[in-house]
């Protein structure tokens, strides 16, 4: 058994529904490369990947979580991050991209605007989202997503015998895959200038190519760390906060980031007055 | 930062509910504040009165130009400094009972300053003065006010007597003064005129016609006396050149004469004889005694005449002509010593009536200003009778109270319901602060705060795409807390308009 067909039971387990799907007329075709092809052809296949989720979270877990739910069109946060959504397709013309979720300062909502920014594209039956966070000082994935515990980005890029399939988690919904940051390190930043976390970017561009792959970067205060991602990122997306971010700091941002990739700003967490059930 | 009305709307809105907390915590506690101060403010009383200054009286038009009214505007004006003048404020403090404690100076000092501070006084229209007073005892609040309206009337009417009194007696000092002084110059016209009797209408002119005259006559014999010295010493030259000429005339005439008889004789002799003939011999010698005699007499006149001496000469006395022009010069020098008088004469005159112009000049002058000054005064003392009569007319009016009266138009009443501020008002004012405050404290905080609360003021500011503004998401736990948060927040706001109302019936049940 090869490392790959290895690599790929050890994914079905996790996933459940996935198999190892012969391509015709290719004798030799790697397992993993016929497998996002055959993803690619038949958008179905996509589809049914949410059948064999092995946890999926339960309304409440994704309320708690402060994460969208698909059930409650009548939130407007929904239509916010399905309008964000809309906007990073039209932007990248359909293709699968990488975005990039810094803040202006800590605690400005960048992990909460990336996660439902994916959750925002597992909505559509017709997509994936992967969520990275790259958030190292202050990593927060881990905090919701079901079987949190196992290697993350850092044992990855740490360990030379981790497989890539072995930190991709399910996120516990449907199209909702998630890499949690991993053990702490002293200097995780070095981490993530590395070589393997290039090649780790190249390979997952490549290899899950109908997946949006979100990142949830550090605040701009981390500049190095954000230089780093955002050249791996095809959009970067800064995120203010109400009442907390100050002009001086947006202009700051501004500048340390290439006209080119910046998609927007998300001014978050603006008051907003509930329905009281 | 700057923002639109419509983002300052929108922003306002968020921040208020942003912090609830601290609105609400403002609302309860200035409404409680509002109470609390409402529960211990002192009740005021106010009494008023309005005097009229009645200065439409039957007197006035009768007396209209002779008796001088006081001035309303003034009474209004000075109602003030009237009032609060010392002697209306001892009497005060004594008519309210606050001297009952026996105040030391400083505190009845204080005690004056805060009766000044609850007393109004307004000048309503032209002829009322209003003045209230503000009291915690009703019952003080009236007899105060009371004393205050009738103590002023009394101080004015007093005030005005005095005043009308003192402007009598100046005028009639004054009036005296000037009746002295029209004494004083009538006196000294009298001297004047009886000093210069010929002071009279005309004088002036005559005088001048007279020196006039003088000096006419001065110049007319001062030109005869030229004329006669030109003539006398005309006439001394021919009497002088008459005398040469009858002298000579005579005897060098004789001389000649008895030379020509003489060679006559000698040439009747030569005739007859020769040359030293002793007749002839003496003939010849006559005759040269003769030319000697001749220019002996030439020599003694040249000599006269060089001397300047008129020769004195018998011959020439008997001479007519000699003798006539002698006679007109006499008469001459007569002329000239009678014209020399006459000019002395004219002078002395005119001199005399030069000094008597100069002194009428004086007196003139004089005259004119005694003149003056009498007519002064008289027109000045003439006034000041008018007037010291219209003075005594106007002290009598007061005297009398027919003049411009002070008349109590509105008594004062016992006020019977506390005015100033209430109890609803604190509440109406707590609810309306409590509301206000917190809102204008959140808008300067927008206003100041470099935080950005709008996101469209990202795209303004920095000309970047806000690509999504993402409301709260409320956590259960979140809306679980907000819910008993906004309860609490309720009750405590509704709690508070609960107090408010229920301390405010009780109020008005008289419980508390």
């Amino acid at each position: 058994m090869s490392k790959i067909e290895k690599a790929l039971g050890k994914a079905r387990l996790d996933r459940g529904n996935l198999q190892l799907v012969p391509v015709p007329g290719g004798a030799a075709t790697p397992a993993g490369t016929a497998l996002v092809a055959h993803r690619a052809a038949h958008p179905e296949t996509i589809a049914n990947m949410s059948a064999g989720e092995s946890k999926l979270l339960t309304p409440d877990d994704l309320s708690a979580a402060r994460i969208i739910q698909h059930e409650r069109i009548e939130d407007p946060v929904i239509q916010v991050f399905r309008g964000l959504r809309t906007k990073v397709v039209q932007q990248s013309q359909g293709q699968s991209s990488v975005v990039l979720v810094t803040a202006v300062s800590k605690e400005s909502g960048s992990s909460f605007v990336a996660r439902n920014l994916g959750a925002a594209f597992a909505f559509d039956a017709g997509k994936t989202a992967l969520l990275m966070d790259c958030n190292l000082k202050n990593p927060s994935i881990h905090r919701w997503i079901p079987h949190a515990s196992g290697p993350g980005l850092m044992d990855y890029l740490d360990n030379p015998d981790l497989d890539l399939a072995g930190i991709i988690r399910p996120a516990g919904i449907p199209r909702y895959r998630a890499i949690t940051a991993g053990a702490p390190r002293k200097i995780p930043g070095e981490y993530l200038s590395s070589l393997k976390m290039r090649r780790l970017m190249e390979t997952i561009r490549i290899r899950y190519s109908e997946r949006y792959i979100i990142v949830d970067g550090p605040p701009m205060s981390d500049l190095a760390d954000i230089r780093v991602l955002s050249e791996f990122a095809d959009y970067v997306l800064i995120v203010a906060r109400y009442g907390r971010a100050t002009s001086g700091q947006i202009a700051s941002c501004l500048n340390a980031v290439s006209d080119r990739k910046l998609l927007g700003i998300v001014f978050n967490d603006e008051p907003y007055f509930p329905r009281l059930r | 930062m700057q923002m639109h009305t419509e983002q300052m709307a929108s922003a306002l809105i968020h921040e208020l509910f942003h912090s609830r907390r601290l609105v609400v915590g403002l609302f309860v506690a200035l409404n409680v504040a509002a109470l609390a101060l409402g529960s211990i403010w002192p009740k005021s009383y106010t009494a008023s009165t309005s005097i009229l200054v009645d200065e439409r009286n039957i007197v006035q038009p009768l007396m209209q130009g002779t008796a001088v009214p006081t001035e309303v505007a003034d009474r209004g004006r000075n109602a003030r400094e009237v009032i609060f003048g010392r002697k209306i404020m001892d009497r005060i403090l004594e008519n309210g009972g606050w001297l009952a404690s026996h105040p030391n100076a400083e505190e009845k000092e204080r005690l004056i300053e805060e009766i000044k501070k609850r007393t109004t006084i307004l000048s309503a229209g032209r002829t009322i003065i209003k003045i209230e007073y503000r009291d915690s005892d009703a019952e003080r609040a009236f007899r105060t006010t009371q004393k205050f309206a009738e103590l002023f009337i009394q101080e004015s009417i007093a005030a005005k007597a005095a005043e009308s009194s003192a402007a009598f007696d100046f005028i009639d000092k004054q009036a005296q003064e000037y009746q002295d002084k029209l004494t004083r110059t009538e006196a000294q016209l009298a001297e004047l005129r009886s000093a210069n009797l010929d002071a009279r209408a005309g004088t002036e002119a005559e005088v001048t016609a007279r020196i006039g005259e003088l000096q006419t006559r001065i110049e007319r014999a001062t030109q005869d006396l030229k004329e006669a010295e030109i003539r006398g010493a005309a006439l001394e030259k021919q009497v002088s050149g008459e005398v040469e000429v009858t002298t000579a005339a005579t005897r060098e005439g004789q001389f000649r004469a008895r030379i020509a008889d003489l060679q006559s004789r000698l040439d009747t002799l030569r005739l007859s004889y020769h040359d030293t003939h002793p007749d002839i011999v003496q003939v010849k010698q006559q005759m040269r005694d003769l030319v000697e005699g001749i220019n002996a007499e030439r020599e003694r006149r040249e000599q006269y005449r060089r001397s300047g001496l008129a020769e004195t000469d018998q011959s020439a006395l008997s001479n007519p002509v000699y003798q006539q022009l002698r006679r007109e010069a006499s008469q001459n020098q007569l002329a000239i010593e009678a014209l020399r008088g006459r000019i002395a004469d004219s002078q002395q005159r005119l001199l005399q009536e030069i000094g008597r112009g100069r002194l009428l000049h004086m007196g003139d002058a004089r005259l004119a200003e005694l003149t003056r000054d009498y007519q002064v005064n008289r027109d000045i003392f003439q006034d000041l009778l008018r007037r010291r009569e219209n003075a005594r007319v106007s002290m009598n009016l007061d005297v009398e109270r027919q003049g411009p009266t002070l008349k109590i138009q509105e008594p004062a009443t016992l006020p019977l319901a506390p005015s100033g501020l209430n109890f609803w008002h604190f509440v109406a004012g707590g609810t309306l602060l409590g509301v206000l405050i917190p809102t204008g404290l959140l808008m300067v905080r927008l206003n100041l705060d470099p935080r950005i609360r709008i996101g469209s003021a990202i795209a303004t500011q920095h000309k970047v795409t806000v690509v999504a503004v993402v409301p709260h998401m409320w956590a259960p736990t979140e809306l679980k807390n907000l819910r008993l948060e906004i309860m609490a927040l309720s009750l405590a706001v509704g709690g508070t308009v609960a107090m408010a109302m229920v301390v405010s019936v009780l109020r008005v049940l008289k419980v508390l």
